[in-house]
C-alpha cells in the first residue's frame, strides 16, 4: 500500500508544484491521475521514487518512509519501481537489448555491469520480456531505429526487468497515436491484473482514463481538485471536468468518437 | 515661426498616408534643391530626400575614392610642386589608370546628381546603377595599390617554370646512388728539364692512363690577356669501364684538382667497347704561387664515376618522411592532450552543469571567455610564443597545437555536454542504478559519439596545421620546407610539398571515414 500524506514540492525558483497532496494507493489498483500539463502529475509521479526530491511531507511505501531512505536503501525501493516515460527515455545509441537489460542495474553486481556484462539469466528474461511486448525480432537493432510504438513497448520491457511492485506511468501514451496507446495501456493493465502491480499513471483523454483507471485523481495547480472511482470517472460531467482542466477548457475526447 | 514646422508636419501626414506602398517618408527638398545640394557634396540631396542611408553611401563612397584616388596621384608623383603638375605627371605615368578612376568618379558626380533630383519623387526612388560604377571605381583603385599585374605573371611565367616543375615533379632529387669511381693518372713535368718524371706503376688489367709528352708548358695569358696555349698532350688510357664516360681532371703541383675546360665545355670522353680511349689535352691553365719553386710535377687524371647497386633514398627523402611522421605524432600528441585537458575544461563550461549558483556561473563565465581569447589566437601566433618559451623544434609545435586545441575541443566537447538528454539519465536513475551505472549507462553512450567525431577532427586539422607549424620554428617538416625554399632546393622543397599533400589527404580520407562510422 501506498500513503501519500501532505505531500508538498517547490522548485528553487519558487514554484509551487504541489501543495499538501494526500492519497492512498492500494496493492493492485490502476490509479490514473488527470490534469492539465503544469498541474503536477509528473512531479508527483517523480517525488515518489525520488527522481525529484519532495519539500515537504511523506512518502508510505508499506509503512517505509521512502522520502528519509538513505541512498542505498532508495536504490532497493527505487529497483521495485517501473518507471514509463512519455518520450520513451532509452538510451536510443544502445541496443535494445541493452536498454532492457538496463532495468537489472538496481540488481546486480555494479562493477561488471558498468562494462555491459550482465549474468546469462538476465539476458534470459530479457529476450522473454521482449517477447511479452511482441518485438523480439527487433533485439539487436538500436533503440534510435525503433518507431514510437515500439520504444515505448522497450522501455515497457526495461521496466519488467525490475520485477516491479509498482508501475510509475508519466503520460506513457502522449506521443503515440490513439490505436497504439490502446496496445500500450494493455501491456500495463495486463501487468496490473495477472501480477497486481500497482500502477501510477497519468494520462490526458478522458475515454483512456475512463476504459482504464480503477481509480482516478485529478490534479490543478498542484492540488488535489477530484477523487473519484471507476463507477464515478464514467459518469463524470464537463463541469467537473472543467474544475480539472480549467474553465477554458473544452473535453477532450479524441478517442471517443472511435466508441 | 511657429506655424511652420506645424504645416511641414501635416503635409508629411498627409503624403504619407496617401501612397500606401511607400513606406518611407517624403522627401524634405524639392528637386532641383537636392541636386545643387548634391551637386555641392555628394549624397547630401539623397539625405535631405530622406534616402539616409543611400546618400551616405554616396556620400562616403565619393569622398573616400577621391582620397584614394589623391593618394595614389601623390605616390605617383609626389616630387612635382602643385597638385595641378602632380596630376598630369600622374596621368603621365599611369594614364589608363589614373584617367579611368577619374572619369569614373566624375561620372559618379554626375550621376549622383541626376539621382538626388530622382529620389525627391518616391515613384521613381532605388536604382543600382549608380553603385555598379561605385563598385566599379573601388575595383580599379583595389587593382593598383594591390599592385596586380597579370601581365607580369605571364611574362614571367618562363622563369617560374624550372623550379615551378621542379616543384611539381621532383623525384630526380629523391633517389640517388652509391658510386664507385675508377681513375688512373699520368705525371706531367713543367718545363722540360731532365729528367722526366716518374710514371705510376701499374698492374695487369688496371687502368691506365699515358700521355705523351710527360712534360710541357701550361697555358698562359700575355700582358694583353690573349692566351698563349700550352702544349698538346696526347693522352691514351685503358682497362677502364667501357662504353662509358670519362671525366679528365687536372691535379696541379699542390694537389688541387679541377676539370679542365677545352672551348667552353669540361674535357671528358666515352671510352671505346674494350675500355680505352684516345684524346688530346691543350695544357690548361694553372698560376701556380711564386713560393712553389723547384719542379713542378702536374698530373692529368682520367676518371669514371659508377654506379653500384640500386636506387637508394636521397637525403631529401630520408628527411621528409622522418619530418613527415614528426608531424604526424606531432599532431597526435596534440590532440592527445588536448583532449585529457579539454574534457575536465568541458565540465566547466558546460551552462547546464554549472547552473547551479552564482559562483559556478562565474566560472562558467569566465572558463567560456577564456576559450574563446585562446581559440581566437591562431595557432601559429602560440607557435612563436612557443618557441620563445622552450625554443626550436617539435615540441613548441606541440604546445602551441595543445593550446589552440584545448580551446577547440572544450568549447565542442562543453557543447556536447550541454545537449545531452536529461531523459535516458532520468530512466536509469529509476531502475535503482548507482552513480557510475548512470554515467556509464546514460551518460557516457550519449558522449561518445561526438566526443571521438570531434577529437578525430581535431587531429585531421593538427596535423594540417602542424605542417605550418613548422614555418615559424615550430618542428616537423614545415621547418624543413622553409629551409629548402629558403636554399632555392625546389626539388627537395617538391618532395616535402607532395608528402604534405598525400598525408593531409590520406587523412582526411580516414577521419571523416571513422567519424561516419561513429555517428
Amino acid at each position: 500500500m501506498l500513503e501519500v500524506k501532505n505531500l508538498t514540492k517547490i522548485y528553487e525558483d519558487g514554484t509551487v508544484a504541489l501543495r499538501d497532496v494526500s492519497f492512498q494507493v492500494e496493492d493492485g489498483e490502476f490509479l490514473v491521475i488527470i490534469g492539465l500539463s503544469g498541474s503536477g502529475k509528473s512531479t508527483l509521479l517523480r517525488c515518489i521514487n525520488r527522481l525529484v526530491e519532495p519539500t515537504e511531507g511523506e512518502i508510505l511505501w508499506d509503512g517505509e518512509d521512502i522520502t528519509s531512505a538513505d541512498p542505498a536503501q532508495l536504490r532497493k525501493i527505487r529497483r521495485q519501481i517501473g518507471m514509463i516515460f512519455q518520450h520513451f527515455n532509452l538510451v536510443k545509441r544502445l541496443s535494445v537489448t541493452s536498454n532492457v537489460l538496463s532495468g537489472r542495474l538496481g540488481y546486480v553486481n555494479p562493477w561488471s555491469s558498468i562494462i555491459h556484462r550482465f549474468p546469462q539469466r538476465d539476458r534470459e528474461t530479457a529476450g522473454k520480456a521482449l517477447e511479452k511486448v511482441g518485438i523480439a525480432d527487433q533485439a539487436h537493432k538500436r533503440a534510435d531505429e525503433l518507431s514510437g510504438g515500439q520504444q515505448q513497448r522497450v522501455g515497457i520491457a526495461r521496466a519488467l526487468m525490475q520485477e516491479p511492485r509498482m508501475i510509475l506511468a508519466d503520460e506513457p501514451v502522449a506521443s503515440l497515436d490513439p490505436v497504439l496507446a490502446h496496445t500500450i495501456l494493455g501491456y500495463i493493465e495486463r501487468m496490473n491484473q495477472e501480477s497486481k502491480i500497482m500502477v501510477l499513471c497519468s494520462l490526458h483523454y478522458l475515454d483512456l482514463v475512463q476504459r482504464y483507471a480503477t481509480r482516478v485523481i485529478g490534479l490543478r495547480e498542484g492540488r488535489i481538485v477530484y477523487r473519484g472511482t471507476r463507477e464515478e470517472i464514467r459518469k463524470m460531467t464537463d463541469e467537473e471536468f472543467k474544475e480539472i482542466y480549467g474553465e477554458e477548457a473544452e473535453r477532450i475526447s479524441a478517442g471517443r468518437r472511435e466508441e | 515661426m511657429e506655424p511652420i514646422p506645424e504645416i511641414k508636419i501635416k503635409k508629411k501626414k498627409k503624403r504619407r498616408a496617401r501612397p500606401k506602398q511607400g513606406s518611407t517618408p517624403k522627401s524634405i527638398v524639392s528637386a532641383p534643391v537636392a541636386a545643387f545640394l548634391s551637386a555641392i557634396i555628394p549624397g547630401l540631396g539623397q539625405v535631405l530626400a530622406t534616402q539616409f542611408s543611400r546618400g551616405l553611401l554616396l556620400m562616403a563612397a565619393f569622398f573616400s575614392s577621391s582620397g584614394l584616388l589623391a593618394w595614389r596621384v601623390y605616390l605617383l608623383a609626389h616630387r612635382e610642386p602643385t597638385a595641378m603638375a602632380m596630376f598630369s605627371k600622374a596621368l603621365g605615368r599611369r594614364p589608363f589608370f589614373v584617367g579611368l578612376v577619374m572619369g569614373s568618379i566624375f561620372l559618379i558626380w554626375l550621376w549622383n546628381i541626376r539621382d538626388a533630383a530622382r529620389q525627391t519623387r518616391p515613384e521613381r526612388r532605388g536604382g543600382v546603377g549608380i553603385f555598379v560604377l561605385v563598385v566599379f571605381v573601388f575595383f580599379s583603385l583595389g587593382w593598383q595599390i594591390s599592385e596586380i599585374n597579370p601581365y607580369k605573371a605571364i611574362t614571367d611565367l618562363p622563369q617560374a617554370l624550372p623550379p615551378l616543375s621542379r616543384v611539381l615533379w621532383p623525384w630526380k632529387a629523391a633517389f640517388t646512388y652509391r658510386t664507385e669511381t675508377v681513375k688512373a693518372h699520368a705525371n706531367i713535368l713543367i718545363g722540360c728539364e731532365d729528367p722526366l718524371p716518374q710514371q705510376p706503376e701499374r698492374g695487369p688489367g688496371e687502368p691506365y692512363l699515358k700521355s705523351d709528352p710527360t712534360c710541357g708548358e701550361l697555358s698562359r695569358f700575355d700582358e694583353n690577356n690573349n692566351v698563349i696555349k700550352g702544349t698538346v698532350l696526347t693522352i691514351e688510357g685503358g682497362n677502364f669501364e667501357p662504353n662509358s664516360e670519362a671525366q679528365i681532371w687536372w691535379v696541379d703541383s699542390l694537389g688541387n684538382e679541377f676539370r679542365p675546360r677545352q672551348e667552353g665545355q669540361y674535357v671528358s670522353v666515352t671510352t671505346d667497347s674494350e675500355g680505352s680511349f684516345k684524346l688530346e689535352l691543350v695544357m690548361p691553365y694553372r698560376l701556380t704561387p711564386p713560393s712553389a719553386r723547384g719542379r713542378q710535377i702536374h698530373k692529368v687524371e682520367a676518371r669514371q664515376v659508377e654506379r653500384v647497386g640500386g636506387p637508394i633514398p636521397a637525403e631529401p627523402l630520408r628527411l621528409t618522411i622522418s619530418r613527415m611522421i614528426e608531424t604526424i605524432f606531432m599532431g597526435m600528441m596534440a590532440t592527445i592532450f588536448g583532449i585529457v585537458l579539454a574534457i575536465p575544461i568541458s565540465f566547466l563550461a558546460a551552462r547546464n552543469l554549472m547552473s547551479g549558483s552564482f559562483i559556478t556561473m562565474g566560472i562558467y563565465y569566465i572558463t567560456r571567455t577564456i576559450l574563446n581569447i585562446v581559440r581566437s589566437i591562431e595557432p601559429l601566433i602560440w607557435a612563436l610564443v612557443a618557441v620563445v618559451w622552450v625554443g626550436l623544434g617539435p615540441f613548441a609545435g606541440i604546445i602551441a597545437l595543445t593550446i589552440h586545441s584545448v580551446a577547440a575541443l572544450g568549447k565542442l566537447y562543453s557543447e556536447a555536454i550541454e545537449n545531452i538528454d536529461r531523459g535516458p539519465i532520468e530512466a536509469i536513475q529509476a531502475t535503482g542504478a548507482n552513480r557510475i551505472q548512470t554515467i556509464m549507462f546514460a551518460v557516457v553512450p550519449q558522449m561518445i559519439s561526438p566526443f571521438v567525431s570531434f577529437s578525430i577532427y581535431r587531429w585531421d586539422i593538427n596535423v594540417r596545421m602542424s605542417t605550418v607549424i613548422g614555418l615559424v620554428g615550430g618542428g616537423g617538416i614545415g621547418f624543413i620546407l622553409v629551409q629548402y625554399i629558403r636554399l632555392l632546393d625546389y626539388r627537395a622543397a617538391g618532395i616535402a610539398v607532395w608528402f604534405i599533400a598525400l598525408t593531409v589527404a590520406i587523412l582526411d580520407y580516414v577521419s571523416s571515414e571513422i567519424r561516419s562510422r561513429f555517428v
